[in-house]
């Protein structure tokens, strides 16, 4: 399974890959990690005239705190991510979903950036980025902007990046107070993408009631998913009251576009998607309560 | 000739010694066939149909011929005619034949059936020109469902003039309707096994090399026999077979994929006289999942008669089996094998079978460890299911129909005549390992507390070490190199199996040679004698016997010459540490080098004596028992705790012997929970790479627990064949567990593969999940 | 397309061949360098049967391209056991243990089990099972592999990887 034939550039600055980005037009690609692209390509599923490797872009690689959130550089290698202590303390949820990402031989060359720009629904870094309104820092030869996740992700494997747009790095708010943290997934075998996942994060006021609340649901439509309906529900009640299982339930509601392939139909998928909710939901609520 | 204690406690057989394949495999210098690589090597990518079936209108290469470094681009008019004879000799010239063209003739078959033959210069210059090979299909219905392909109007082969490739029966279910109709409790059921493959983690390949100048042709393979290889080759190419030399060193498993030259390779070879320069082709992980031949896609109505203490009063099977489009010659006969051996180590006094096989537009069925397997898991499943309906513990209806040693030889209904096992014996010791009333007492207060815990076993016999045919005889050669070091040269077929290191093992007991002293060379078959390869769990048995006649006669010889040098007689002499000596005055002696040096023959010390297995067939058996837990919202299942109880006889090597089991058993567990060659109902594979073809791994795994039981079979050393059992007691103790994990929801298992949705779908009968 | 020079370490010593973009790291080294060690299992990055070390990382070998890792430090196979030939403690305990039968996926197994612990030299059995998970093999059921690796563990925690 070999790729087709394409021609190689390494920049070594943003400003040269955004360039070449505008000039190549539709029939380049950008090379991060390669994790998900070249499997593509060896399969000939996708081709293209030009890969534009950003591998050697230093200035898109880095972790730093920024106006109160960790600002996260598109080229920082999962493993990277995976070790590192600010993660770890700043954005849990970040550090947790990471270690479910395929296997470690993956992460030592899978970027932030690219499984976010790849978009897959099944993957864990976008669910996470949507369930925590993380902004994506997008930059093209004409200037730079921010994109919200929640306008991010359009489509399968598509976001609302232009074609000449690069994405620089992703900036995660960090919660502060009594907040509790947690992903669960369902794959068929340990690093498999995800049949049904939650990326669930709950804040907690001084009396236990949900401050605030944010259910991510991962594969279970084109895109990842928000519970913002449940989460409606669920905010200002005392997070006894709030059952595992009937959060599970209420997560599940309204979805659309929900997958069906070999490994399951969508009543499958939702049946476990509640499961995995209800757990994720009952290890943050513990989180939160704890401390 | 009965094999005496002292004759089989050699030095080493029977210990954990250390593999001599492993130092180049560890290192990353063994030679597998795409390690091979050639002056003006050229490279064959094949181009292949998109389409279950179609009409092949024109193929037009022009397009891709004119491509850098494109060479040749071969169709059928190209390639076919060359084929002389082809036939497999294991098999035989006499069977009927399926059609097998090498390359697809004016129709494809099945959805990557080869259709052209692109070599070029590199891999990747001949993927691009196959992507170029512009062919005109005219799609065709096609009938993918082998349930329904005998009524279907479609024909696979229209020549053939039916879908039934053929069928037989033994004993009609009628014959039998007295026994089941006055029986106290009559089970049935009817199983469905899905479609999965052998997988090894190195594909298929081989380089052919065909020198125009002398018309020899060598063929460096990735393959379970490497003479089987050459011979099958000559006769395709009607060439003399000594022209024809096959080398195989290193070969990343077979399982059952490699032993019959399939028509990807046909075509290589056909092609290699038209190129006249070294061609290789080794298949992608894409092609071994869409081409390489699939397995175990079969059902049966089964069913089984039982008297009101539950003792089994008849067994009968009616076995339907998918070939694909174009499978081996004779199917038939595997398929039969299933049937024959239905009743399994059970004392079962009627029985009979049906078995029909059949045609459809998909991927031939290729050989996959155990082929016969099913017969296994349709018993046990079945047992299972009658125990359960019947009130009696799934233990205790086993004990009371397995086979005790005092009863055999023991004949099955079918006419296979078990001898030299342990099945009540080897049940036992497994129920003893888990401690099975202490389980049944746990999953008791499991259930209390929600979770659902369940117990699985199986139990079979079969029939290793087929001693007829071209698989009856095996030749060793073993020389004295004037080094002093032994040399054994034996056919082989080492593709996992340790069959190096049992060769060396054996030689070195039976010459009293140190281990460290001994090589082996195999899998070059101009240095080889002819051997049947590795099929049919025979390469212990074989490799034994082989051995032994040969060292026996290369005995004889050290033995005079040393007595001679010695001033003593040959029976006063001994052979140990590489030495031999005089039994009363060990500090005398000679050593193998000088023992060679002595020698005047410009042959050197050597012989080579052909051995025939005695027995049609070797018998081994063991139970499997699996303890597992059901996760109920998600349908995820976890094995606890895997036990093999099996007697295989005495072990040459436990380590070579736990390892077969292993493997063979995740194989099982991964046919049961994981792995699936599936295709839409157009035809088209949807499972053609890892993503979703899912084997299981190191997080999949329970931690298998061995116990051994030791009944020495008629063969040379008591051997018995091991490789294939895991494969066959494995899917059967991890359904069953399954089963008994879900009894309390009444759900009944009999089709695979169980997957976390189908377990849902079980549970809840209302909606359907998958 | 046309070829590019690509110049990096393998195994302690400087190489370099010129090839065009898209040819693999993974074909790099067992083409133009006859490192044939490295195997290739699949080419789509799911069985491990590829992996090297690059810059000490343990990556899959087929889903780089060669002029990816120009200036890179590989190490294969061929050079995990010593100059001299003296096995590493991994290797030797994959021997010990029957952690290979046909040897096509243990190179990676190898070079993957040496890369993590190395970073974990004290692992529990869930973290070796989950190490284990990204490298496929179909001869062992992995029984012996997790054997060995339990062998070569107990040689990190003593620090004599």
């Amino acid at each position: 399974m070999k790729p087709a034939p394409f021609e190689y550039h390494a920049p070594r600055e943003t400003a040269e890959a955004l360039k070449l980005l505008a000039e190549l037009g539709d029939g380049a690609k950008l090379l991060a990690g390669g994790q998900s692209l070249v499997p593509m390509l060896a399969l000939r599923l996708g081709v293209f005239e030009h890969l534009i490797d950003i591998g050697r872009i230093a200035e898109l690689r880095g972790i730093e705190r920024r106006n109160g959130e960790l600002w996260i550089g598109a080229g920082t290698r999962q493993a990277t991510i995976e070790k590192s202590r600010d993660v770890a303390s700043a954005v849990p949820l970040l550090a947790r979903a990471t270690p479910l990402i395929g296997h470690f031989q993956i992460r030592n060359r899978g970027t932030l950036g690219g499984s976010i720009a790849h978009a897959d629904p099944a993957a864990e870094y976008p669910g996470v980025a949507l369930a925590l309104d993380a902004r994506m820092e997008v930059v093209s030869h004409e200037g730079r902007r921010t994109i919200e996740a929640r306008d991010f992700f359009e489509g399968l494997w598509s976001t609302r990046m232009e074609p000449v747009e690069l994405l620089a790095g992703v900036s995660f708010p960090i919660w502060g107070g009594r907040s509790g943290f947690a992903i669960e997934e369902f794959a068929r075998r340990h690093g498999d993408f995800a049949i049904a996942g939650a990326a669930i994060g709950i804040e907690l006021d001084g009396g236990d009631r949900i401050r605030r609340c944010a259910i991510g649901l991962i594969g279970l439509g084109s895109t990842p998913a928000r519970a913002r309906a449940a989460e409606a529900q669920l905010a200002g009640r005392p997070v006894a009251e709030a059952r595992p299982d009937e959060v599970g339930r209420l997560a599940m509601e309204g979805l659309e576009s929900v997958p069906s392939d070999l490994h399951g139909s969508p009543e499958f998928r939702k049946r476990v998607g509640a499961a995995m909710v209800a757990r994720a939901w009952a290890s943050a609520a513990r989180e939160a309560r704890d401390g | 000739m009965a094999e005496s204690a002292a004759d089989r406690a050699g030095r080493y057989a029977g210990a954990r010694v250390r593999r001599v394949e492993d130092s180049r495999l560890l290192t990353g210098h063994g030679t597998f066939v795409d390690d091979v690589s050639l002056p003006g090597m050229l490279h064959a990518c094949f181009v292949r149909s998109p389409f279950a079936h179609a009409a092949i209108r024109g193929i037009d290469a022009s397009a891709a011929q004119a491509m850098p470094g494109v060479r040749f681009v071969l169709t059928a008019s190209d390639l076919n005619p060359g084929v002389h004879e082809q036939w497999h000799t294991t098999i035989g010239k006499q069977m009927p034949e399926t059609p097998r063209p090498p390359l697809a003739e004016g129709e494809a078959r099945f959805a990557g059936d080869p259709v052209a033959l692109v070599i070029a210069e590199s891999r990747y210059l001949a993927e691009d020109a196959a992507e170029r090979v512009e062919v005109d299909y005219e799609p065709l219905p096609a009938v993918v469902d082998y349930t329904v392909a005998e009524q279907s109007d479609v024909l696979v082969h229209a020549k053939h003039g039916s879908n039934v490739i053929a069928k037989m029966t033994t004993v009609p279910a009628s014959a039998l309707e007295p026994v089941f109709a006055s029986a106290a409790h009559v089970v049935s059921a009817t199983i469905h096994q899905q479609c999965y493959a052998p997988v090894p983690m190195e594909g298929r390949g081989l380089v052919v090399d065909y020198a125009k100048a002398t018309g020899e042709l060598t063929i460096y393979a990735s393959t379970q026999s490497p003479h089987e290889v050459r011979q099958f080759c000559a006769r395709l190419l009607g060439m003399p077979e000594e022209r024809v030399r096959v080398v195989m060193r290193d070969t990343g498993g077979g399982f059952g994929q490699k032993i019959m030259v399939q028509r990807d390779e046909m075509c290589l070879m056909l092609a290699a006289p038209l190129v006249g320069q070294p061609v290789k082709w080794v298949e992608d992980r894409r092609e071994n999942l869409l081409a390489a031949g699939k397995s175990r896609l079969e059902h049966a109505d089964v069913k089984m008669a039982f008297d009101a203490k539950g003792e089994i009063l008849a067994a009968y099977i009616d076995f339907v089996q998918d070939c694909g489009a174009y499978p081996t010659p004779w199917p038939l006969f595997p398929a039969a094998a299933v049937g024959t051996f239905f009743p399994g180590p059970y004392r079962v006094p009627r029985g009979g079978f049906a078995v029909k096989t059949l045609y459809t537009h998909t991927v031939q069925r290729a050989p996959y460890r155990g082929p016969w397997q099913f017969e296994s898991l349709a018993r046990e499943v079945l047992l299972d299911i009658a125990a359960r309906r019947m009130g009696i513990d799934p233990a205790e209806l086993r004990r009371r129909n397995l086979l005790r040693r005092d009863e055999l030889p023991f004949k099955n209904p079918n006419g296979m005549a078990y001898d030299k096992i342990s099945p009540l014996e080897t049940f036992e010791q497994a129920l003893a390992m888990l401690d099975y009333e202490a389980f049944r007492a746990e999953q008791a207060e499991a259930r209390k507390a929600g979770r659902h815990l369940g117990v699985g076993m199986s139990n079979f016999v079969e029939a290793s070490t087929p001693g007829y045919g071209a698989y009856a005889t095996e030749t060793a050669k073993i020389r004295v190199e004037a080094s002093g070091r032994i040399t054994v040269y034996i056919h082989g077929g080492s593709s996992g199996n340790s069959i190096e290191t049992t060769v060396v093992q054996l030689a070195a007991d039976a010459l009293g040679a140190k281990i460290e002293d001994v090589d082996t060379i195999q899998g070059d078959t101009a240095v080889t004698a002819v051997g049947a390869g590795a099929a049919g769990s025979r390469s212990a048995s074989m490799s034994a016997g082989a051995v032994r006649a040969t060292a026996s006669a290369l005995r004889e010889r050290i033995l005079e010459i040393a007595a001679k040098k010695l001033g003593a007689s040959p029976d006063e002499i001994q052979l140990a540490e590489s030495r031999a000596s005089v039994r009363a005055r060990p500090e005398t002696g000679v050593s193998f080098r000088e023992l060679a040096a002595l020698v005047g023959d410009p042959k050197g010390l050597e012989a080579s004596v052909p051995y025939t297995a005695n027995n049609p067939a070797i018998f081994v058996n063991a139970t499997h028992v699996c303890t597992c837990e059901v996760d109920v919202e998600t349908g995820r299942v976890r094995i606890l705790r895997y036990i093999v109880s099996e007697d295989c006889g005495p072990m040459i090597n436990p380590n070579v012997v736990e390892g077969q089991i292993a493997g063979g058993t995740v194989q099982g567990i991964g046919g049961v929970l994981f792995e699936q060659l599936a295709y839409d109902d157009d035809g088209n594979p949807v499972t053609t790479t890892f993503m979703d073809y899912l084997l299981p791994t190191a997080t999949d795994v329970p931690e298998i627990e061995y116990g051994h039981i030791e009944t020495p079979s008629p063969g040379p050393g008591g051997y018995k064949g091991v490789g294939e059992g895991g494969a066959i007691g494995a899917p059967p103790a991890v359904v069953n567990a399954v089963a008994d994990a879900l009894s309390p929801f009444g759900v009944t298992i009999t089709r695979l593969p169980l997957t976390p949705a189908r377990i849902l779908s079980l549970l809840d009968r209302k909606a359907t999940w998958s | 397309m046309a070829e590019v020079k690509v110049r990096l370490r393998v195994n302690g010593q400087q190489r370099e061949a010129s090839v065009e973009p898209r040819v693999t790291l993974a074909d790099f080294l067992r083409e133009p360098l006859r490192l044939t060690g490295t195997h290739l299992g699949c080419e789509h990055g799911v069985c491990g049967a590829c992996t090297v070390l690059v810059d000490g990382a343990a990556v899959r070998s087929c889903l780089l391209f060669a002029v990816q890792a120009d200036g890179a430090d590989v190490t294969t196979i061929e050079g995990i056991a010593s100059p001299d030939g003296d096995l590493s403690p991994v290797q030797e305990a994959f021997r010990d243990c029957h952690g290979l039968q046909c040897g096509f996926c243990t190179p990676g197994f190898i070079v993957s089990v040496t890369a993590f612990l190395r970073e974990h030299p004290d692992p529990t059995e869930a973290e070796i099972r989950e190490a284990l998970s990204g490298n496929l093999c179909r001869c062992t059921g992995y029984q012996g592999i997790l054997h060995a690796v339990r062998q070569a563990a107990d040689a990190a925690r003593r620090g004599e990887l």
